[in-house]
């Protein structure tokens, strides 16, 4: 009895509709399928009769306003029998709002029209990021001038779970690679019967490039989305909107402690790397290669120039300004709703580590010599 | 043991919250198109109950029955059959921010209805001016709405699936003066011609005034007045003198 029904009969005074069943949103399709060959003349009366109907909800009463609008009946021609007090009052409001107005308007996209603005967004997100620089710069200055205005607190806790935090991870992550780096290189120099040059061989790779760039990337994805995430949610609470009415800067409370914590400690971390990557490669070198410990470290010490390791920890601070500005930046763009944190600390980890690769590539580029 | 006529009963209901009482024995309940505020001092507990009415906390003791199931004891399954029946707009609207308007409204019946795409929309649309936003808001996301144009979508959605119940969190809250009756009145318009039942905690005297049945006060764990508002507000107790005249000395100057 619940199926929806409908019967239609037309004669010279207009047309009657009969309902009956339930027109409500759970037999919706069924009622759909009852008005699909409907034919109304629709200069004349329409009478709906509500005798057989048992229910009737606002999705029921929106299928028959639409449907006979749809075919061209005037509302006002409609007159409703035996409807109960309450389903008139509904079908009065429904029929009232869906004609206050049009249909909703599909915005059109053109391609040009995308990538104008696509270029628009490009060079706006430039022109912010350019302002943003200068900001921190015109802040560090400010902080040259006034060291009052550190904020020790902020950059202690910083220091701790940017860099202590970090240790473990990293150490562990450079002896591991050390291992297995002594040991594919091992292999091939056994061939050549050339055991020691594999001391050679990682002392630079650690030094050099391996230390370095792992660090960076553990600290870019580890504290780079962390950054982000903070201010952004933080932004999100409308705390940085706090921070700025009491008086302070949030480029000083917030940016500034992040940055020279990162700057402080990523080469410290690239050093701790640097060591736990040799001892790894000692390792595999004592146990697989017949280098004893005693003659790995004296042949490191003749083949492994202060100025490579130094060229190597030169490097931290760069990617640690890169990350940390990349962080902050993207944290302050991030715009009061969910969705925007997760995106903008994706955003910041992807752009951290292209940026840790291409500062790399510039490094190396610029200075090939390799010293002996 | 339940009445028929009863949408939603609780009987005794005993919350215990960070170490104290928040609830010592709440019982009432609301017959069929009924509008009922349920009012009291921030902190008494008026939004807890209402999660414990909808099926999101638990209370230690007590029951509550909706439609005339025991929601606690009925299991998930039911209960989320149950919760196809009744709607809940949260006070900020809780609408999902990564979607639009449109797509919001829309994800209730995409959940629970198979109806196809065309329907859909429609019932979209329809429902998106039912509370009165202009058709151009259904393409906007949340965060580009108003306080006003949140509730509204929020209700749009929790009016989605054609519920006999409503449940209201402050719905006024953050409204200037204006939107906030503009909202009552669309309340209590919807109400009456949907044929809903509706349950709503507020701290707003007017909304009391203007487009409610019935006011519950909740004070120190308990129901302490229940009643058509005119009742209620003339009852004898100290909290509810001070509510009341803390804004009918505001109204005559």
């Amino acid at each position: 009895m619940d199926t929806p029904g409908l019967r239609c009969s037309t004669d010279e005074s207009g047309c009657d509709l009969r309902l009956s069943g339930a027109w409500c949103i759970r037999h919706l399709e069924a009622a759909e399928e009852q008005l699909a060959g409907l034919k109304v003349p629709h200069d004349q009366p329409v009478r709906v009769d509500a005798r057989e109907l048992t229910r009737l909800d606002s999705a029921g009463v929106m299928l028959v306003v639409n449907r006979l609008r749809a075919l061209g009946v005037v509302w006002s021609n409609v007159s409703l029998h035996h409807f109960q007090p309450a389903q008139l009052t509904l079908i009065h409001l429904v029929a009232d709002r869906l004609d206050a107005r049009g249909r909703p308007r599909h915005r059109k996209r053109h391609p040009l029209r995308f990538l104008g603005q696509w270029s628009v967004d490009l060079l706006r997100r430039f022109l912010a990021q350019m302002a943003f620089l200068g900001q921190i710069v015109q802040a560090g200055w400010d902080l040259l001038r006034r060291p009052g205005l550190l904020r020790h607190r902020e950059l202690t806790v910083q220091l701790q779970t940017v860099g202590l935090g970090a240790l473990p991870i990293i150490a562990m992550m450079t002896f591991l690679v050390g291992v297995v780096f002594a040991f594919l290189l091992g292999i091939q120099v056994q061939k050549f019967g050339a055991n020691i040059f594999v001391v050679d061989g990682i002392g630079l790779a650690v030094a050099r490039e391996l230390s370095p760039l792992l660090t960076a990337i553990l600290v870019a994805g580890r504290s780079g989305a962390a950054f982000t995430a903070q201010i952004g949610a933080m932004k999100v609470t409308e705390e940085i909107d706090a921070i700025a009415t009491l008086g302070l800067s949030p480029i000083q409370v917030l940016v500034l402690p992040r940055l020279l914590a990162l700057v402080i400690t990523l080469p410290l971390l690239t050093f701790v790397g640097d060591v736990m990557g040799v001892l790894g490669a000692s390792l595999v070198a004592a146990s697989q290669l017949d280098v004893t410990y005693y003659t790995f470290f004296e042949r490191l010490k003749s083949v492994l120039p202060l100025n490579t390791v130094l060229f190597g920890l030169y490097k931290a601070p760069v990617f640690a300004a890169a990350i940390a500005f990349i962080a902050c930046r993207n944290g302050f763009a991030v715009s009061r709703d969910a969705r925007s944190v997760g995106a903008y600390t994706t955003t910041t980890v992807v752009q951290s580590l292209v940026a840790v690769i291409l500062i790399n590539a510039v490094f190396a580029v610029t200075h090939p010599e390799i010293p002996d | 043991m339940s009445h028929p006529n009863y949408v939603l009963e609780t009987r005794g209901i005993h919350t215990r919250l960070g170490g104290h009482w928040l609830h010592r024995g709440v019982s009432f309940s609301v017959p069929r198109g009924q509008v009922v505020a349920l009012i009291g001092g921030s902190g008494t507990g008026k939004s807890v109950l209402l999660r414990e009415c909808i099926g999101l906390l638990r209370p230690d003791e007590g029951q509550v029955r909706l439609f005339g199931e025991d929601i606690w004891s009925v299991g998930l399954r039911r209960l989320n059959q149950v919760r196809g029946r009744f709607g809940v707009l949260f006070q900020e609207g809780a609408l999902f921010s990564s979607l639009t308007v449109a797509e919001n409204v829309a994800v209730p019946l995409k959940e629970h209805t198979r109806l196809p795409d065309r329907l859909l929309n429609e019932l979209v649309a329809m429902k998106i001016r039912l509370v009165g936003l202009p058709m151009d808001a259904a393409g906007k996301r949340p965060s580009e709405l108003s306080g006003g144009m949140k509730k509204r979508a929020g209700l749009a959605r929790a009016l989605a699936l054609e519920p006999e119940l409503l449940f209201l969190d402050e719905p006024t809250s953050g409204l200037d003066p204006i939107s906030a009756r503009e909202f009552d009145h669309l309340l209590r318009v919807l109400c009456d011609s949907l044929g809903l039942t509706a349950l709503l905690a507020t701290h707003d005297l007017d909304t009391l005034w203007g487009m409610v049945d019935r006011v519950i006060v909740l004070h120190g764990g308990r129901v302490i007045a229940d009643g058509p508002v005119d009742e209620v507000a003339a009852t004898d107790h100290e909290w509810i003198r001070s509510y009341f005249s803390a804004h009918s000395g505001e109204r005559t100057t």
